[in-house]
């Protein structure tokens, strides 16, 4: 074990965290405004990557446009989930849109698995060697994967702490019954928020098909890092949600050469429950929020 | 929920539940057979043409008057490949429709789900998995297996390495008993003939990406991995092997290095690469028999489907131990029955009609499959031959065949 292989192992992690961070910054926001876990957030990203695939295959399109015609099919059923689900649930308990939103990530994993079967698929691109600066190998295509999760992650925080939309939205989550009564309209701001995550969820998706390979169950396998990521950070802090992340894919593969990959998840919950531990709220949290 | 509400919904899920009972009527003295295969899901490339085999082998013992006086009545569910949904279908398979054997579940996961169910209904598994686990798990002696077990696999793998000389091997094993089983086969018959393993890893499912167990492995700097994998993560492992750019070999078991495989990665990297998968009895008669019908049926020939000649197996032996057993035997009477028909010694029959007659004559019968020879070990195991796949420009291409 050298500098090298350990260097070797952090930009991994770093690669990983960059592709949970989408969804776990997703589920971040909806339970920061709607305060509830959005269990289906796994079932967009697939969502995302199967009309990805689909647009590649079906209409020849070059990736990006694939991507990003995944990103806006899957804002579309995100925005439309909510108008005819999530605002109806939006006074009762939280478990009730919990359960609704399982219930709708096992919809739409039925859903693709019964129009496009069980079959795996992948994107269509060039595998490139990896660039070895001394002995620390990068690929072209994570870097590529790690470009697009960055400027991803960017576009949202400009949007959420630069433009009127991101104060509205903030000032939701804050007091929702404060930022009704200095006249925010809450429901076309509740669609844009919905609509955002779903692109958010569905470009987490496509980056990570192209990593990995794209599966029916590929999105609800990610939840539970996702959803580890979002508590680690602190619920409801979008930058929490992404410093949890790259936390988390971080600790686990340092962890390889000490317990080996079968204890990967171990080790992440463990760091997962050691933080909790020293901060309830998580990394980035306010405690009103866990409440 | 309001009281009206429940009362419909009360009714809806009481209608429902009547559906599948009306119209059904238990077949007195037919022989109830459950065919089990994944139709969708992980087996789906496999399952379909299993059910089509087994259909062709009752269709087959029926139309030469049935077996021990009986005739065999067939229930088709679909296993999904999943555990879960399995265990509903066998389930309804046993208590529904009363079957006495459940015929053709394919992943290990299935079938160690269903395990359970069908002995505690006292009847008939069949099954192509290989778990080395399920041998051991079944206490009764009800259960068969036409498959080689993982364990088998490693040897075939160990015995490959020899022959192509391989010095330092690495093993990656995806973490359950069907992984594993395999990597353990390969170091125990590996180490010995005195050969060393230079690193292993054992691999979490559903991870995005799998660079830092290779890392690992490599490091070890191994002529050829041998892996016990499927497909998903095989797709990952070597994609990111190829770009990581390492030189050495691979070998695979044939349900992970396929032609989907090829499809997903694309000739280049996949070169060279050394599938192993059994091959069904290409020489026997039985094979030829069965190679017919099949390719009658499907359009396909059984070639493209080794599981399809096993699960047409198990009917065919189940037949001839109900021969054997005679009028009215119990599950248990049949059961019992299933190694004298199928192994030495004994007259080779190569269909059933044949072994039929030839135990009208009170002759010893000694099935020969068209899967392979199919003879039962202790625990109800089978031992296939291994044909050695080797990837040439995107096609898998037989270079060889290994007993063990």
């Amino acid at each position: 074990m050298t500098w090298i292989d350990l260097a070797n192992l952090l930009v991994n992690g770093l690669m990983e965290g960059l592709v949970v961070a989408l969804p776990a910054l997703a589920m971040t926001l909806v339970m920061g405004v709607n305060r509830f876990p959005q269990a289906a957030t796994g079932d967009f990203m697939t969502l995302g990557a199967y009309a990805a695939v689909g647009c590649q295959v079906l209409l020849a399109m070059p990736l990006w446009a694939a991507a990003l015609a995944g990103a806006v099919a899957t804002a579309a059923v995100s925005a439309l989930s909510y108008q005819l689900i999530f605002r109806k649930l939006a006074g009762r308990p939280m478990v009730a849109s919990m359960l609704a939103a399982i219930g709708l990530g096992f919809l739409l994993r039925s859903l693709i698995a019964f129009f496009a079967g069980h079959d795996q698929r992948t994107f269509d691109m060039p595998l490139v060697r990896a660039w070895n600066w001394g002995g620390l190998r990068v690929l072209p295509t994570d870097l590529v994967i790690a470009g697009i999760a960055l400027a991803c992650l960017l576009a949202v925080f400009v949007l959420l702490y630069r433009t009127s939309f991101g104060r509205q939205l903030r000032a939701v989550a804050d007091s929702a019954d404060l930022a009704r009564a200095s006249g925010i309209r809450a429901r076309g701001l509740m669609l844009a928020l919905w609509l955002l995550v779903g692109a958010i969820a569905a470009i987490g998706g496509v980056l990570l098909g192209m990593k990995a390979v794209v599966m029916p169950e590929m999105g609800w396998e990610f939840l539970i890092p996702a959803f580890a990521a979002m508590v680690l950070g602190g619920i409801g802090s979008p930058v929490g949600a992404v410093l949890g992340a790259l936390l988390l894919c971080v600790a686990q593969e340092l962890s390889v050469p000490l317990f080996g990959p079968s204890y990967k998840l171990v080790l992440s919950f463990a760091v997962l429950a050691l933080v909790l531990l020293l901060r309830p709220a998580g990394i980035m949290g306010r405690i009103q929020l866990v409440r | 929920m309001q009281r009206r509400n429940f009362v419909k919904l009360a009714a809806g899920a009481a209608a429902v539940q009547g559906f599948p009972a009306i119209g059904f009527a238990q077949q007195g003295d037919a022989f109830r057979i459950g065919a089990l295969t994944p139709i969708t899901g992980a087996g789906s490339p496999y399952g379909p043409g299993m059910q089509q085999a087994i259909r062709l082998a009752v269709d087959e013992i029926n139309a030469a008057g049935g077996a021990g006086g009986r005739k065999l009545e067939l229930f088709t569910e679909d296993s999904q490949t999943k555990p879960d949904a399995a265990v509903l279908a066998a389930k309804k398979l046993i208590e529904v429709n009363k079957v006495q054997a459940v015929l053709g579940t394919w992943a290990s996961g299935v079938s160690l789900a269903v395990l359970p169910l069908t002995e505690a209904a006292g009847i008939i598994e069949m099954n192509v998995s290989g778990a080395p686990t399920i041998s051991t798990l079944d206490t009764k002696d009800l259960v068969w297996r036409f498959q080689a077990t993982n364990d088998r696999f490693g040897a075939a793998f160990a015995e490959i390495c020899a022959k192509r000389g391989f010095k330092r091997p690495a093993t990656m094993a995806f973490n359950n008993a069907s992984g594993l089983g395999n990597v353990e086969g390969f170091t125990r018959v590996w180490t010995q003939r005195g050969g060393k393993v230079a690193a292993h890893v054992t691999y979490e499912p559903n991870r995005p990406s799998y660079r830092s167990e290779l890392q690992k492995i490599l490091a070890a700097k191994p002529d050829v991995i041998v892996m016990g994998s499927y497909l998903p993560d095989t797709t990952i492992i070597l994609r990111e092997w190829f770009q990581s750019g390492a030189e050495n070999k691979w070998i695979i078991p044939g349900w992970a290095a396929n032609p989907d495989l090829v499809k997903a990665l694309g000739a280049e990297v996949c070169e060279g690469i050394i599938s192993v998968d059994t091959v069904s009895n290409e020489k026997s008669a039985s094979f030829a028999h069965f190679d017919a019908a099949y390719t009658k049926a499907t359009g396909k020939p059984a070639s493209t489907n080794v599981y399809a000649a096993m699960a047409y197996d198990m009917v065919v032996s189940l037949g001839l131990a109900m021969e054997l057993a005679g009028p009215g035997a119990s599950v248990a009477q049949v059961n019992a029955k299933l190694r004298d028909v199928a192994n030495p010694p004994g007259t080779a029959v190569f269909t059933f009609a044949e072994g039929k007659a030839l135990l009208a004559k009170k002759g010893k019968v000694n099935y020969e499959g068209a899967s392979g020879k199919l003879d039962f070990d202790k625990y109800g195991d089978v031992t296939p031959d291994f044909g050695v796949y080797v990837i040439e420009k995107g096609q898998l291409v037989r270079r060889d065949v290994v007993s063990i």
